[in-house]
């Protein structure tokens, strides 16, 4: 493998030492002493890797890095910071600051060299094609702003405004990363990543958590629902990248693969214990087997930097002033990403109540500090082959259950495809059924009333010698029967074809069908007067067979309903509300009484004796189905006496109803 | 000079022939009528085949008043078998049914129909509509030429 590797360092020990042991490994060192000779080496050409000093003689190590993650063509290198900084905030603001790895001198060159082919390798394994990023945020300047900083890093953007909606664009586009904020209006941060963690083929997702406030307590919460990285608002577009670009490394080298070879590869410890010079002792035995160490002062250093620090293995001092032993191991395996790291709990004294307290706080293994270091060694070798068999056991069980979620995944679907292929088929056997139904009684019902009318008429005519006055009256009253059967069949069949036929909208003149209406209701009356006013243009988007229906309906019902007022007057029309436009059919005939408003559009409900005004009773029915066809609705107002007005609305097509073709 | 016309009813509902039959006698139409009481019998008639066998094939009607609902072969079949058929592809058909269907009315149109009439319930506007089809059909109407006879 080779790779051109930047050494930023001031130290010539350490540059020398490097640039030998990157050459041995086939690298290309190139070694600088400060910030201002690196900065000349980017601008010569491409950096596969950077090994960066924090104190450089003419500038800070980690404000260097800064500028190196704005940069476009350096920010997606890998940069390991190697400083003699033991502190653990200093660790943490240099991972923060967009830093892959942080090593404490005295460092292990062949644990540099190691990590350097694991980044490398990371990166070109992810390097195939640009990745995918989701950003959730309700802020839409936010949002604006990270994907103005992500694009042109070569990233793909997707963003949504609400946890919801961007756990629906994570199922659909599976996203290599998702960056969201902690807080958001429905559902927040922890409970979007947490999700993506339930969810088995997102689960991988590598999620990063925004977070405004400086506490700690939310971003614990975070880590604990398993977010991969936080990043503090405040810290700009630029960190962001950073981090992300670190998590995505992160998510590429833990591919199978790589992690079954990452036994023998570079393992980091952190050591936890109060007293400095028990670390550094620790640290000195540890170094010398190839590992990273770093070192931590306290249970609370301990937490914080885990939160930004992946380690295989965590030694643990039990008796430490402020959070103790025993609570912070309590709390890190609380926490989700950190609680499988193998834990070490490290005690002075040899008391076996402390022992029993340590391994009921979640401790996996216990040791004296009196023992030999061989013996911890030994014990920590054997904590992280543990973890590793584990880690590939769960691989293995991960796969073999996912491959089984799969397979019921795929039987489930076969069975809702299959489930619902019957119910077509089961509706469009229904719907034969019932237009079979409606021909028979359009085409058979007619028929014997043909009969009953025509011999009736027959009769009256060739054996009218034969009849009495009553004997006519009664064939009379015969053949009214056969007509309004006749006409009840047609007005259910009108109802019936008004609920199954397809919808053909365009522009519909109603104006122009209401005065052709009017006219047939003028010609089959001719004795009658009525005033129609009716206006010009009213043009809908609708159907126009059923616009003609409906207000065959509406007119006709107007007509008949002011057959017993000598000025009748009707009135078709429209107003402008708040809703949209209404459209009216007004009338001064006999009314209806509003406690019967609801019944008015049930079929076969009538407010009239037939003998006052004869009907079937299904003419509104059919009208309240044509506008509820039409995504509108219609509704009426009256009073005995005083006339009627009914009032309706079209809706526009794109939000008509389901029925529509 | 008088021209006696000749009208076949094709229609299964002996009611319906009947009255039929009486409508066309009320509106004094001079035309003889006959009945085919279904799709076969009217086919058999058309091209003087089966039980007409002995018929002049040449004699062919004016009009022919179809229903649609038949035993055997259907009105519209029998439709398609006529416009199928040389002597019988410009012959006038009025389909004469109860339905009123749209694919009813659209599908006759499309295998040939001249004409879609519903019949009336009311037998006062069965009448109307045998008076009016007796005048256009058999009077205003010019039949194609092979159909023309004394």
């Amino acid at each position: 493998m080779s790779g051109t590797v930047l050494i930023v360092d001031d130290s010539l020990t350490v540059r020398m030492d490097l640039t030998e042991a990157f050459e041995a490994a086939g690298f290309r060192p190139i070694p600088c002493v400060g910030v201002a000779e690196a900065r000349e080496a980017l601008t010569r050409g491409l950096v596969d890797l950077v090994i960066l000093d924090v104190l450089l003689p003419d500038g800070d190590g980690i404000e260097f890095l800064k500028e190196i993650r704005e940069s476009a063509s350096t920010q997606a290198a890998p940069v390991i910071v190697l400083s003699t900084e033991a502190e653990v905030k200093d660790r943490i603001r240099g991972l923060q600051r967009g830093a892959d790895e942080y090593v404490g001198k005295p460092y292990d060159s062949g644990y540099l060299v190691a990590k350097a082919r694991e980044f490398l390798r990371a990166r070109r394994s992810s390097a195939a094609g640009s990745k995918t990023v989701l950003v959730i945020d309700d802020s839409a300047t936010l949002r604006d702003e990270l994907t103005k900083a992500l694009e042109p890093a070569g990233y793909i953007v997707l963003t949504a405004a609400s946890g919801e909606e961007g756990l629906q664009v994570a199922a659909d586009q599976r996203p290599d990363a998702v960056v969201v904020d902690g807080i958001l209006p429905g559902i927040d941060g922890a409970t979007v990543i947490r999700r993506v963690r339930l969810d088995a083929a997102l689960r991988g997702i590598p999620c990063l958590l925004l977070t405004a406030s400086e506490d700690k307590g939310s971003e614990l919460r975070a880590l604990d629902a398993g977010a991969d990285a936080f990043v503090r608002k405040e810290e700009g577009a630029a960190v962001i990248l950073a981090r992300l670009a670190a998590v995505l490394r992160g998510a590429a080298s833990t591919k199978p693969a790589e992690d079954t070879a990452s036994l023998l590869g570079p393992k980091k410890i952190l050591a936890v214990d109060d007293s400095m010079t028990y670390l550094q002792e620790l640290a000195d035995a540890l170094r010398g087997e190839g590992y990273d160490v770093i070192l931590a002062h306290s249970g609370e250093e301990a937490i914080e930097l885990l939160a930004v620090q992946s380690v295989d293995c965590i030694l643990l001092d039990l008796l430490m002033p402020g959070l103790g032993g025993q609570e912070t191991c309590r709390r890190i395996k609380a926490t989700q990403i950190v609680r499988d790291v193998p834990l070490i709990m490290l005690t002075a004294m040899e008391d076996r109540k402390a022992m029993i307290q340590g391994l009921g706080a979640g401790a996996d293994d216990y040791i004296s500090k009196s023992s030999e270091f061989e013996v911890l060694k030994a014990r920590l070798r054997a904590q992280i082959r543990r973890k590793q068999f584990e880690d590939e056991n769960r691989r293995v069980r991960e796969e073999l259950l996912l491959k089984e979620m799969e397979a019921s995944e795929a039987r489930a679907a076969r069975e809702l495809a299959e489930t619902r292929t019957a119910l077509v088929v089961e509706l469009e056997r229904k719907n034969k059924e019932l237009e079979a139904f409606s021909y028979s009684v359009s085409h058979d019902l007619r028929a014997p009333l043909r009969s009953i009318d025509g011999f009736s008429q027959i009769l009256l005519k060739d054996c009218a010698n034969m009849l009495d006055a009553k004997g006519m009256h009664h064939l009379q009253r015969v053949r009214a029967a056969a007509q309004r059967m006749g006409e009840l069949i047609d007005d259910l069949l009108q109802l019936s074809r008004v609920g199954r036929e397809d919808l053909s909208r365009g522009h519909v003149n109603l104006s122009g069908i209401a005065r052709i209406v009017a006219t047939e209701l003028g010609r089959n009356e001719p004795e009658r007067a009525v005033e129609f006013d009716i206006p010009d243009e009213l043009v809908v988007d609708a159907d126009s067979r059923l616009m003609k229906v409906a207000l065959e309906n509406l007119l006709g019902n107007a007509w008949k309903f002011t057959s017993k007022i000598a000025s009748a007057k009707i009135a078709f029309g429209a107003e402008q509300r708040d809703a949209g436009t209404v459209y009216f059919v007004r009338d001064n005939g006999a009314g209806f009484d509003m406690e019967y408003a609801d019944k008015l559009f049930s079929p076969f409900q009538r407010l009239h004796r037939d003998a006052d005004f004869p009907g079937t009773g299904i003419g509104l029915a059919t009208v309240y189905r044509i506008f509820d066809r039409h995504g509108g609705r219609v509704w009426a107002e009256g009073a005995v006496g005083k006339g009627a007005t009914f009032y309706f609305t079209i809706s526009s097509a794109r939000l008509g109803g389901l029925h529509d073709s | 000079m008088i021209r006696s016309h000749l009208i076949l009813l094709v229609e299964d509902n002996p009611d319906d022939a009947e009255l039929t039959l009486r409508a066309f006698k009320e509106s004094k139409t001079l035309s003889a009528i006959v009945v085919a009481t279904d799709g076969e019998q009217a086919l058999d008639y058309l091209f003087a085949t089966g039980s007409y066998a002995n018929r002049d094939p040449k004699i062919t009607p004016d009009v022919v008043l179809l229903d649609l609902k038949l035993p055997k072969v259907d009105g519209l079949g029998v439709l398609q078998r006529m416009r199928a058929n040389s002597r019988t592809r410009r012959l006038p058909v009025v389909v004469l049914t109860s339905s009123n269907e749209e694919t009813d009315i659209l599908r006759s149109y499309d295998l040939g129909a001249n004409s879609f009439v519903q019949k009336p319930v009311d037998f006062a506007q069965f009448l109307i509509a045998a008076r009016q089809l007796g005048l256009y059909w058999l009077g205003l109407n010019e039949p194609p030429p092979v159909t023309r006879r004394i």
